[in-house]
């Protein structure tokens, strides 16, 4: 998932409008911003499923097992949120831990079993993760849901910030629009392997 | 290329445009 990941940073921004956005954004991406060096540096990676072609959307068996173990992402979220509370202060910075951990709840009905819960998956735990990319079709709709729904939430709120100034609901609706329309084009791309 | 792009977009250029609308800012230290 990745599209679905910043339809739910939109939808919080709605509710905590003081948090800025594009923290918000980094927020939701910030486990996969860090398991993108460990699988250039071969620590993580990605196998792919039976009969899939490399970088096909869900297609992966994926070994991330610092970045999303159950106890690696709780320590990387609340790493993220204490970076920005000097800056931000205590609410914005649980929000932002809060948004960096909804990755992993995010993640978890569409891995294949593959997230451990202890870092480097050790402990003969089971790993989790409920499967839901073995239909693609439906994965791709639950984030199409999440996409739509987090653009909508944020571009009403964004209209409403803007109050009765023409330029700022006119830029509240440029945001509105490109908030849905990156995460289209984000979702598409993703489902077309890209 | 879709996680690149999603978050140049989503962190970069959209997070610009919204700095620019007028959302009450959280700093620290304010209650």
């Amino acid at each position: 998932m990745i599209a679905g990941h910043f339809g739910l940073a939109a939808a919080v921004k709605a509710k905590a409008t003081d948090t800025p956005l594009w923290a918000l954004m980094l927020a939701s991406q910030w486990l996969d911003v860090v398991f993108v060096p460990l699988l250039v540096a071969g620590v993580e990676r990605l196998e792919p499923v039976q009969g899939a072609k490399p970088g096909a959307y869900g297609g992966a068996i994926i070994h991330a097992d610092y970045t999303h173990s159950l106890v690696g992402a709780l320590v990387l979220s609340a790493l993220f949120g204490a970076l920005f509370l000097g800056r931000y202060g205590r609410r914005s910075a649980v929000v932002l831990g809060l948004v960096a951990f909804s990755h992993w709840l995010l993640d978890l009905p569409l891995h294949r079993a593959d997230m451990p819960i202890l870092p480097g998956g050790g402990g003969g735990l089971p790993k989790l993760g409920f499967g839901l990319w073995e239909v693609p079709a439906a994965s791709a709709a639950l984030e199409l849901v999440v996409v739509v729904a987090g653009a909508v939430l944020y571009w009403r709120a964004a209209s409403a910030v803007a109050g009765g100034d023409a330029a700022m609901k006119t830029r509240a609706r440029i945001c509105g629009a490109a908030v849905l329309a990156a995460g289209l084009l984000t979702l598409t791309l993703n489902l077309l392997g890209m | 290329m879709s996680f690149i792009l999603g978050v140049v977009l989503f962190v970069g250029v959209i997070g610009w445009l919204d700095a620019k609308l007028p959302w009450p800012i959280a700093r620290a230290g304010r209650r």
